[in-house]
């Protein structure tokens, strides 16, 4: 496993795909989830994959193949996939400051998802300028390759294989949390931030057991950033 | 596919795309424009800020089991002080996950068997 202090290897790619993998325990299972839900919702396997391939984008999938099954106008299905995704405009410039001018980095924004976003802004301001491309190459595109191959095997085989082992859908998707949770973990440097971070799960938490998990996620993250910015530490004064 | 499906596809897999790209090029063109300075530095503060509240409100989500009885609470703490336990002492990425969902597991199978 990667230490999370080291940083030099002589392939970052593979580096990429290495701290990556974590990712495949939450995202291989939605993803079969996704395939036979799809399937179910009366797409052809081929159509589930495309849509994994092209949108990519967990919870606003579900959501659009849910609508046009319940019979949704299909503009209304776009407006809400990407109601859910706008979150991940902050994403891209919150990375920009440790990106160099390649023109590759555009094109690789399509495997900019929440887990990614994650793990590359623990990891870049480790990592030298010149490894960040092929570190983000190879952990976005295998975080991709699973999420399509979860949906293929979901949409053709998704019943047997929940069938066969119904618990590990149920435990994998842990892992998810756990590497979330370590990449956050080193935040917590001071009562401040503790605060807000605090604050930020907190109420994403009450959001998803409310039922509004994809518009709690940016609410959660702006009650955490108004405390961190109107709350203050002042320092203990030592008694005269 | 229908045409009209298709295109609400392409719709939805562009629109999501330059969600994704045009804040980039955005900021690169800000941060172009201020040549010389830290790139760090001539973020946003309410940018930098977000961006770690996104990670825990993600964290905050995903915490949140898929049974909302006491096993799953139970097996989610267990598994998160499982993570944070291994993080703690080797501060690497890898093993703190495999030991939270090795404690998450061990939890819900026991409470399988019961």
């Amino acid at each position: 496993m990667i230490d999370q202090t080291t940083s030099v290897s002589s392939r970052p790619w593979l580096s990429g795909v290495h701290e990556a993998f974590p990712l495949l325990g939450g995202y291989v299972p939605v993803a079969i989830s996704f395939g036979l839900i799809a399937v179910q919702a009366g797409f052809t396997p081929w159509e589930a994959t495309l849509i994994s391939t092209l949108v990519y984008a967990g919870a606003s999938q579900f959501l659009f193949v849910g609508m046009i099954a319940g019979g949704a106008p299909l503009w209304l299905a776009v407006v809400m996939t990407l109601l859910i995704n706008v979150r991940h405009a902050v994403y891209g410039p919150n990375l920009a400051a440790w990106m160099n001018a390649s023109r590759w980095w555009p094109w690789l924004m399509h495997g900019l998802t929440d887990q990614i976003f994650a793990l590359a802004h623990h990891r870049f301001p480790q990592l030298p300028e010149a490894q960040r491309l092929g570190w983000f190459a190879g952990a976005a595109l295998l975080a991709w390759a699973s999420w399509i191959l979860g949906t293929v095997l979901g949409a053709l085989a998704g019943d047997w294989l929940m069938a066969r082992w119904p618990l590990l859908g149920e435990i994998l998707p842990f892992a998810l949390p756990a590497l979330f949770l370590v990449l956050v973990a080193p935040r917590f440097t001071s009562k401040r931030w503790s605060l807000a971070l605090a604050i930020s799960i907190g109420v994403a938490m009450l959001c998803t057991l409310t039922d509004y998990t994809n518009i709690g996620i940016p609410i959660a993250a702006g009650c955490g950033a108004l405390c961190f910015t109107l709350i203050r530490f002042t320092p203990h004064k030592e008694p005269s | 596919m229908s045409s009209a499906m298709w295109i609400a596809v392409l719709a939805s897999a562009i629109g999501t795309l330059l969600i994704r790209l045009l804040p980039l090029l955005w900021m690169r063109r800000r941060l172009k424009r201020l040549d010389g300075e830290d790139g760090v530095e001539a973020m946003p503060q309410w940018l930098a800020l977000l961006g770690p509240m996104m990670i825990a409100a993600v964290l905050g989500v995903s915490l949140v089991p898929h049974r909302l009885d006491a096993v799953g609470w139970l097996a989610s703490a267990i598994g998160v002080l499982a993570t944070l336990a291994v993080w703690y002492r080797l501060r690497s990425l890898g093993w703190p996950v495999v030991a939270g969902v090795a404690a998450f597991g061990a939890v819900i199978l026991i409470a399988g068997m019961r």
